[in-house]
């Protein structure tokens, strides 16, 4: 469980569920967060993020916002936000809990071999359910005087890059995180390039749609694999452009949603279905 | 704003509906617990802003003000879609 209290957050969840629903949420999930109910989906529309895809008669969905996320300061500025257009996809705790912290990820000094990229490539998290997002996070180490590009690049320089396998079905990419570049001006035909030089992290968000797992005793697993691709160079040479590949298999878990009944590997239940049946009668339209 | 359902989705078998990509749910797209909007939506207070007032109900049935609760300290708030379902 990452640790929001370590980094020295707050961590609220809002939801129109009902006091004694979030309650037992809580409860059956050993929740630490506060849990904030919101059952005339008053706060929802105060932020203006009430889904109106909904129409008001399509209960009991009406009422619901679109799901998101908002970090804020120490002021309780905002800092950060994260919104998705399917709601299935949100950003994964080790995501909230860096942007707690700010875009500066302190990165320990690698040693580096002279005149050669250092590359690390690290799944972030322990596991990887359906629809949270984690990351693929490739470190470079650029050598003093030696930089990287960032796309587009022209024909023969290769752009620094994290791709996934394209047999790897299941696994869904999204855009590329990377820090800014600063602008690098070639020879006397004054093209232009854009460049990373020193420690560069650049995180490929990832999730899966649950066509990627596989099953065997000890639970489901999903696989991801693919390359980092770069090439270095100074202001006169370039090396070869390298890549790496890497492979990671993990956990599938489960995901923590809907809690209806019971099920294999499921958390243990909260009486969903009851919530369920009182929202439903509650919001019946005429009764 | 008038913000449309993302309804492009295919069926795949008995109970087993994909939406544009590639999740599958037992409902198809466009359902209401499925309501993605398309393309553009709002999104509420903008980076920069400071986080609008949350007076809501916890879990133990107490008023929590947000910016009182968080006594100084930074806040992730998550918008969710429901506990229960």
């Amino acid at each position: 469980m990452v640790d929001f209290e370590a980094v020295g957050a707050k961590l609220y969840v809002l939801s129109y569920d009902e006091v004694d629903a979030v309650a037992d949420y809580k409860k059956a999930h050993g929740a630490t967060f506060t849990m904030l109910s919101d059952p005339d989906s008053e706060v929802i529309r105060s932020f203006g993020i009430l889904n109106t895809t909904i129409a008001e008669d399509d209960h009991p969905w009406h009422g619901i916002p679109y799901p998101g996320v908002y970090v804020t300061d120490e002021e309780g500025i905002i800092t950060q936000k994260f919104f998705e257009n399917n709601f299935t996809v949100r950003p994964g705790p080790e995501q909230l809990v860096a942007a707690v912290q700010g875009e500066d990820v302190v990165l320990a000094n690698r040693p580096t071999m002279d005149q050669e990229v250092g590359v690390e490539i690290e799944f972030e998290g322990n596991d990887l359910p359906v629809g949270i997002t984690r990351q693929i996070v490739a470190r470079f180490s650029v050598p003093e005087g030696m930089h990287l590009y960032q796309e587009p690049v022209p024909e023969g320089l290769v752009a620094a890059s994290i791709e996934l396998d394209g047999e790897a079905e299941g696994v869904v990419a999204y855009t590329l995180i990377a820090p800014e570049t600063q602008p690098l001006t070639l020879g006397t035909d004054g093209y232009t390039l854009e460049v990373w030089e020193g420690n560069v992290v650049l995180r490929l968000p990832i999730a899966q749609n649950g066509r990627a797992m596989t099953k065997d005793d000890d639970g489901r697993w999903v696989s991801i694999s693919g390359k980092v691709r770069w090439q270095a160079c100074d202001y006169e040479t370039c090396l070869v452009p390298d890549e790496k590949t890497f492979s990671f298999r993990v956990p599938a878990a489960f995901t923590v949603m809907a809690d209806m009944g019971p099920g294999e590997g499921r958390v243990p239940s909260m009486n969903g279905a009851t919530h369920f049946k009182k929202m439903m009668d509650r919001r019946k339209t005429g009764s | 704003m008038k913000i449309e359902r993302d309804m492009r989705g295919a069926e795949l078998g008995p109970n087993q509906y994909e939406d544009a990509e590639g999740y599958i749910a037992p409902l198809p797209s466009g359902h209401g617990p499925r309501s993605n909007p398309l393309g553009a939506f709002p999104t509420g207070p903008e980076v920069g802003d400071r986080l609008p007032d949350v007076v809501a109900v916890n879990s133990e049935g107490s008023t929590v003000d947000l910016h009182i609760d968080r006594a100084g300290k930074p806040v992730v708030l998550v918008f969710t879609r429901s506990a229960v379902w």
